[in-house]
């Protein structure tokens, strides 16, 4: 039976009025790679906030590594790597500075910080531009940058938040190969993105969210075959007939 | 506390990255003291034109002038009396001086001779000054007059001609002009120092003021480019991120206030050792609590151009109740209110210890003021700094 290293148990979270996230509970099993897809405003966000321990849930319990997120917060960001959405780094500073400098808040020493900056920035294939500043990259680079900072410490858990928005197909592929190759090495991945064929492709399992709630849990296929022959429908045919046609924002 | 530092050595690498940034708050001190240097130091000498109305035309008329045109610093311009009055009408001229027609007639016959100065008001300071001069210049013209009148009665009858007497009189009083028994001696020890006393606290402590808003926007900075959200998810803590920032606002501050004070001691001369010494560990403890003011506007704004416009607004009322650039007078409505401003107490503790030759003994309750608002400033900033809004 497989391990499960992410366990989410009736989680709540409300701003004033509004329900983020209302009664959401799923379980991510060690090296998997779980999508979590919704519309805009599904709670998808707020949901990895609360797991990445920079939100409190109203209510609800979640574990991680073992480590509650409520009592061992501190724990549970030993082990995690956050790539967020939105660029989230230094465009002062060089690509290796920006690598060092989150691998010391990751709790690296310098010199281990530095090693393993180099390891990172030549998986991404970006090893030539160590020295050059964020900030003359193009956005391919920068998401590659910014998917490599989340690597930095060697988490056990990585939330990638659309990792490849807005970058080419070449990009997207190299980032694809590196996720895939993460989880061979054991790495498991929380995954969010609008791309469907995306979550197919990588995806172990997939959750879909709407109004603040899971709708779906299932793999794939088995998604897929709610509404038809598994290998005649698309994922995003499920994602449709689930959350509907309407127009979120 | 490792993590803080490297927080505080991250932005200090930011801010040295930030070209603009750091040439704006590094030359911006000494472009002040430049400002400060040319208002209040370099020249003594009395410089000013004096305006005359020569109605006279005579020979002690034109002695007079050619007097005070030989004084340093003084330039002549003649003016027809028209003239004159016309610039006196229209505030072009403070003060003219007036020789009236018989000036040089009523003293060649002995007589009495009356100088006319026209003025606006008290003729300013400047015309006040001329005066004096022209009074004295006056005065020795008169002695003279005197001499020569006492010396030809004592030598009536004795043969000596008055053109004799004349000359004599003329070399003494010459001998007195070049090696008076009475003068006076100008030792210069650097620049106008009451006037930089003065002022120079309150701008040392505006520019604390200008980091504080500096600081407030590098919280906000961070959160506009994601990494506050980011690196609250490594095993930072908030505190560490907090505690970091701060030391980092903290120097920003205490940097251009070092080259500020440096550079008043190196070209006024305006403290010893001691002194200078003293004088930072109060901007030190100020910037402190300015710095966590400052985290207050970080924690409560959410855009940078929101930390901007607190930061200014709340620099701008400190500077304006602390009395930076104008004296308050004790126990008026304005020095009240003036102690609800941090800035007041700073600027009373650097004058203390620069101009009054205090202690940091003298200074023991504006410091204890400061480690008390800096420390309830650090506690409400953190209470109410959340990364994301609803998160820690």
């Amino acid at each position: 039976m497989a391990e499960e290293f992410v366990v989410v148990k009736d989680l709540h979270k409300s701003f004033k009025d509004f329900k983020a996230v209302n009664g959401v509970s799923f379980t991510i099993n060690k090296g998997e790679i779980f999508g979590l897809l919704g519309p805009n405003g599904a709670g998808k966000t707020t949901t990895i906030r609360m797991l990445s321990t920079v939100l409190e849930p109203d209510s609800g319990d979640i574990t991680i590594g073992g480590h509650s997120v409520r009592r061992e917060a501190a724990a549970v960001r030993a082990i995690i790597g956050v790539c967020p959405q939105e660029l989230a780094l230094y465009e002062d500073l060089s690509a290796f500075e920006n690598m060092v400098f989150f691998g010391r808040m990751a709790g690296l020493e310098n010199k281990e910080a530095r090693v393993q900056a180099m390891k990172n920035l030549e998986l991404m294939g970006l090893e030539d531009r160590a020295r050059g500043k964020v900030a003359k990259f193009s956005g391919g680079m920068k998401r590659r940058i910014n998917l490599a900072i989340a690597l930095m410490g060697s988490p056990r858990l990585l939330f990638l938040d659309e990792p490849t928005v807005g970058i080419d197909p070449q990009s997207r592929n190299h980032i694809f190969e590196n996720i895939q190759g993460l989880q061979k090495k054991g790495l498991t991945v929380l995954y969010t993105t609008h791309y469907m064929e995306e979550a197919d492709r990588l995806c172990n399992r997939i959750a879909i969210m709407d109004g603040g709630q899971i709708i779906a849990n299932d793999t794939s296929r088995n998604l897929k075959s709610q509404i038809g022959p598994p290998d005649r429908v698309s994922l995003e045919d499920v994602f449709l007939k689930l959350t509907g046609r309407s127009l979120r924002d | 506390m490792k993590r803080a530092l490297l927080i505080t050595l991250n932005e200090v690498k930011l801010y040295l990255q930030d070209r603009g940034d750091l040439a704006f708050s590094l030359l911006l001190p000494i472009v002040t003291f430049a400002l400060i240097y040319g208002a209040f130091s370099g020249q003594t000498l009395f410089k000013a034109t004096a305006s005359i109305v020569d109605e006279d035309h005579g020979v002690y008329a034109a002695q007079l002038i050619e007097q005070l045109d030989g004084i340093d610093g003084i330039s002549i311009e003649m003016l027809a009396p028209d003239e004159a009055r016309a610039r006196l009408d229209n505030s072009d001229r403070l003060f003219v001086l007036d020789i009236p027609a018989g000036f040089s007639a009523a003293l060649e016959n002995g007589g009495r001779a009356q100088l006319n100065f026209w003025q606006r008001g008290n003729g300013g300071l400047e015309g006040q000054i001329l005066s004096s001069i022209i009074r004295g210049l006056a005065e020795e013209m008169g002695k003279a007059f005197l001499i020569t009148a006492q010396v030809s009665i004592n030598v009536q009858g004795t043969g000596v001609t008055e053109s004799q007497i004349d000359a004599a009189v003329q070399k003494y009083l010459d001998a007195e002009r070049l090696t008076p028994a009475l003068s006076m001696n100008e030792v210069v020890v650097g620049g106008t120092a009451d006037l930089v006393n003065m002022y120079l606290p309150g701008i040392v402590t505006m520019y604390v003021l200008f980091a504080l808003t500096m600081g407030a926007r590098v919280i906000v900075e961070e959160r506009r480019r994601g990494t506050l959200e980011r690196l609250l998810t490594t095993r930072l803590s908030a505190g560490e991120l907090f505690f970091g920032k701060y030391i980092a606002a903290i120097a920003r501050g205490f940097v251009q206030t070092v080259i500020l004070l440096a550079l008043a001691y190196a070209v006024f001369g305006m403290f010893t050792p001691v002194t200078f010494l003293e004088s930072l560990f109060i901007i030190l403890v100020y910037s402190a609590a300015a710095s966590a003011l400052g985290l207050i506007i970080a924690s409560v704004a959410r855009t940078e151009e929101a930390a901007n416009w607190i930061g200014t607004v709340f620099t701008m009322f400190m500077v304006m109740l602390g009395g930076t650039f104008f004296a308050v007078e004790p126990g008026s409505v304005f020095y009240m209110l003036g102690r609800i401003s941090i800035n007041s107490y700073a600027n009373e503790a650097l004058r203390k210890v620069i101009a009054e030759g205090g202690t940091l003994g003298d200074v023991v309750i504006p410091l204890a003021i400061f480690i008390g608002v800096g420390a309830v400033a650090l506690v409400i900033s953190r209470l109410i700094f959340k990364a994301v809004p609803g998160g820690k």
